[in-house]
C-alpha cells in the first residue's frame, strides 16, 4: 500500500508539482544549519536592515537574521501541521469508526457531537483552549487537534458504514473476531488509502491554523515559526515602515507548503476517490 | 404540527442546548484553573478592590460550586451578565456588544458576496468544464486558500494602501473627526472598510466556486441529465434549470457550515487593519490576559454563529423539502 502512493505521487504531475514545491520547506525544516547563515537567536547586526547580500531578507527588531529566522522557522510550523493533523485525523479515526461500526446510541451521540464541532466558530475555541492549557507549541497542537477532527470522523464513519456488512466482516465475525479486532484489524486497514489523502490535506490547514494563532498572540515565544515571525513584524510596525520583506516572506513559505501538500493530497485523493477523476 | 414547525421547533431546541453547553463550558474552564475558582479574580492587579467585592457578591463567587453555577446561568439570560473585562473595566457584554457590529458587517457583506461571485464563477467553470477557463479558476481559487487570510490581506495592505495610497493604514473610521451628515460617515467607514472586505471576498470566495462547480458537475452525471440532453435541451439551460437547482442543497449546506470559519477569518482581518471588532478585542485580550473578555467573545461569537446557521437552516427547509424529512 506505502509503496503504492509512493508510486502514485510519483506519477501525477501535479503531486511531482507538490513535492518540487515541499522541497523547499522540507530542506529548511531537516538541516536548518547548512542553509541558515547565522544563528537566528543570536543579534548579529543593527536592527531594522533592509535585505542586502550579507541580510538576505534585512535584520528584525532587535537585529536578528530574518532569513535565519525562516529557516529555522520551518521545522515548527511543519512539526506543528503535521502533529495537529496526525492528531486530528486520529481522533477522527476512532470516533468515526466506533459511531460507524456500532451504530444505535453510540452514533447518535458521537454524530451529534460531531455535528455540533461544524457549527462553534472553531478559531476562538482554540483560542480559548491554548489560552487555558498556557504557552507552548504541544499546547498549539492540542488545541489545533481538537477542533480540526469532525470532518474526518464525518467520512470514516460513512465508510465503515458501507464496509460494515460485506462479506470478509461477516467472515471474520463468523469464526469469532471481536468487535475491536474487526474494527482496527479488519476495517481500518481498509481506510489507509482516505486516512493517508485526509491527512496530507489537513497538514496545510494545520499549518494556517498555528500561524493564524501566532498572528493573535497565541504562539510559542521560545520557538521560531513563520506565523510568530508575522506576529512580531506587525507588532512592530513593519506595514507601517514599508518592510514589506519581513512579511511577505514568512507567508510564501507557508503558500508554497500549504500549495505543495494539496497538490499531493489531491493526487492521492483522487487515486482513492476514481469518481473525482472525471472532473 | 406541519412537518416544517416541528422540523423547526426540533432545530431551534437543539441549536439551544448547544449554546447552554457552551455558556456551561465557560463557566467550568476558568474554575478548572490551578487556585480554583477565582484566584484569576483575586490575582489580577487589574482589578480594584471595590470592584472584586461586587463582582463576588454579584456572582456568588464565595458561594458553593452548584450555586454559583445558576447564578452565573440566570445572569447571562436576564442581562447578558458574563462579568467585568480585567483589562478595560467594562461589562464583558458591552465591550463586546459594541464590538460586534464591525465584524458582523464585515462577515455578512463579505460572505454575501463571495456567495454570489463565486457561484456564477462556479457554474461558468462548470459550463466550460475542462477548458483552459476552468483551469485557470480552479488553479486560483486553489492558490488562494493555500494562503493564510490574514497575511493576503497584510500585503494587499502594503501594496494597495502603504504604497499605492488607496486605503488607509489603519481604524474603520478616522478618529476624532465630526461628520456634518451621516453620508459622511458612511463614506468615511467605506473608504476604510473597502480593502478589508476586499481580502475576505478573495478568501471566501474560491471555496464558493470549487463547491458549486463540484456540485453542479456531480449532479450532471445523472440519468436525468442524460435524458435532458436526449431531449435535446440547449446545454445552458440543462445546467441553469436543471442541474443548478439540486445543486442549491451542497451550497446551502456549505454557507451554513463555512459560517463559523468566515468570522475566523474576519477576526484575524480585523487585526490587520485594526477595525475595533471581535477579532481585535481577541488579540486585546489574549495580549491583556484578560480571561473573561476571551470568555465573552467565545459565548457571544458562538451565539452569533449558531443563530446564523440555524437562520441558513430555516431557508434551507423552506426551500428544499428533502431537507425536512430527515
Amino acid at each position: 500500500m506505502k509503496a503504492k502512493i509512493i508510486q502514485l505521487i510519483l506519477s501525477n504531475e501535479k503531486s511531482i508539482m507538490g513535492l518540487i514545491l515541499l522541497a523547499v520547506p522540507l530542506a529548511m525544516a531537516l538541516v536548518p544549519q547548512l542553509i541558515a547563515p547565522y544563528d537566528p537567536w543570536k543579534t548579529v547586526d543593527r536592527p531594522f536592515l533592509p535585505p542586502s547580500s550579507k541580510h538576505l531578507l534585512g535584520t528584525n527588531d532587535i537585529g536578528q537574521d530574518i532569513f535565519s529566522e525562516l529557516v529555522y522557522g520551518a521545522r515548527i510550523s511543519l512539526l506543528v501541521g503535521f502533529a495537529a493533523a496526525a492528531s486530528a485525523v486520529a481522533i477522527g479515526t476512532v470516533i468515526g469508526l466506533i459511531a460507524g461500526y456500532y451504530g444505535g446510541i453510540a452514533e447518535e451521540v458521537l454524530s451529534s457531537i460531531t455535528d455540533v464541532m461544524f457549527l462553534i466558530p472553531v478559531l476562538p475555541f482554540m483560542i480559548l483552549m491554548a489560552a487555558f492549557l498556557g504557552q507552548g507549541y504541544q499546547n498549539i497542537i492540542l488545541a489545533i487537534a481538537a477542533f480540526s477532527w469532525p470532518g474526518v470522523a464525518r467520512m470514516v464513519k460513512a465508510q465503515v458504514k458501507s464496509f460494515k456488512n460485506v462479506p470478509f466482516i461477516e467472515a471474520a465475525r463468523a469464526i469469532g473476531a471481536g468487535d475491536l479486532r474487526i474494527m482496527f484489524k479488519h476495517i481500518l486497514p481498509q481506510l489507509y488509502p482516505l486516512i493517508t489523502a485526509s491527512t496530507i490535506l489537513r497538514i496545510g490547514g494545520a499549518i494556517i491554523a498555528e500561524s493564524s494563532l501566532s498572528f493573535l498572540g497565541m504562539g510559542d515565544p521560545t520557538q521560531k515559526s513563520w506565523g510568530g515571525i508575522i506576529y512580531w513584524a506587525m507588532n512592530t510596525g513593519a506595514i507601517t515602515s514599508g518592510m514589506w520583506w519581513w512579511i511577505v516572506a514568512p507567508g510564501i513559505m507557508i503558500t508554497i507548503t500549504v500549495l505543495g501538500l494539496s497538490l499531493i493530497g489531491y493526487a492521492v485523493e483522487e487515486y482513492v476517490n476514481p469518481r473525482l477523476r472525471k472532473r | 404540527m406541519s412537518k416544517l414547525t416541528h422540523f423547526l421547533l426540533r432545530k431551534i431546541t437543539s441549536r439551544i442546548v448547544v449554546f447552554y453547553v457552551i455558556l456551561t463550558i465557560t463557566f467550568v474552564i476558568p474554575r478548572m484553573l490551578p487556585g480554583g475558582a477565582f484566584a484569576y479574580l483575586i490575582n489580577n492587579p487589574n482589578v480594584p478592590p471595590n470592584m472584586r467585592d461586587v463582582l463576588i457578591k454579584q456572582f456568588g463567587l464565595d458561594k458553593p460550586i452548584i450555586e454559583q453555577y445558576f447564578i452565573f446561568i440566570k445572569e447571562f439570560f436576564t442581562t447578558g451578565n458574563l462579568g467585568i473585562s480585567f483589562s478595560r473595566l467594562q461589562p464583558v457584554s458591552q465591550v463586546i456588544l459594541e464590538a460586534l457590529p464591525w465584524t458582523l458587517t464585515l462577515v455578512t457583506t463579505s460572505v454575501v458576496i463571495s456567495a454570489i461571485i463565486g457561484i456564477l464563477l462556479g457554474l461558468l467553470v462548470a459550463y466550460k468544464r475542462a477548458s483552459k477557463m476552468d483551469v485557470f479558476f480552479v488553479s486560483v481559487a486553489m492558490f488562494l486558500r493555500s494562503m493564510p487570510g490574514f497575511w493576503l490581506g497584510m500585503v494587499l495592505l502594503i501594496v494597495i494602501g502603504f504604497y499605492m495610497h488607496l486605503a488607509p493604514l489603519f481604524g474603520a473610521y478616522t478618529y476624532g473627526v465630526t461628520y456634518a451628515t451621516p453620508f459622511e460617515y458612511i463614506a468615511d467607514v467605506l473608504y476604510h472598510l473597502w480593502l478589508p472586505l476586499v481580502s475576505l471576498i478573495l478568501l471566501t470566495t474560491p471555496t464558493y466556486l470549487v463547491i458549486t462547480r463540484n456540485a453542479v458537475l456531480d449532479v450532471m452525471s445523472e440519468d436525468y441529465i442524460m435524458a435532458a440532453y436526449a431531449r435535446g435541451l440547449p446545454e445552458r439551460n440543462i445546467l441553469l434549470k436543471h442541474a443548478f437547482k439540486p445543486s442549491c442543497a451542497a451550497i446551502l449546506t456549505l454557507l451554513a457550515m463555512d459560517l463559523g470559519v468566515s468570522l475566523g477569518g474576519a477576526m484575524l482581518i480585523e487585526r490587520v487593519f485594526s477595525i475595533p471588532g471581535i477579532g481585535r478585542l481577541t488579540y486585546d485580550a489574549i495580549y491583556m490576559q484578560d480571561y473573561p473578555l476571551l470568555l465573552g467573545v467565545v459565548v457571544y461569537t458562538s451565539a452569533v454563529t449558531l443563530t446564523l446557521v440555524t437562520l441558513v437552516e430555516i431557508l434551507q427547509s423552506v426551500l428544499d423539502p428533502r431537507v425536512r424529512l430527515e
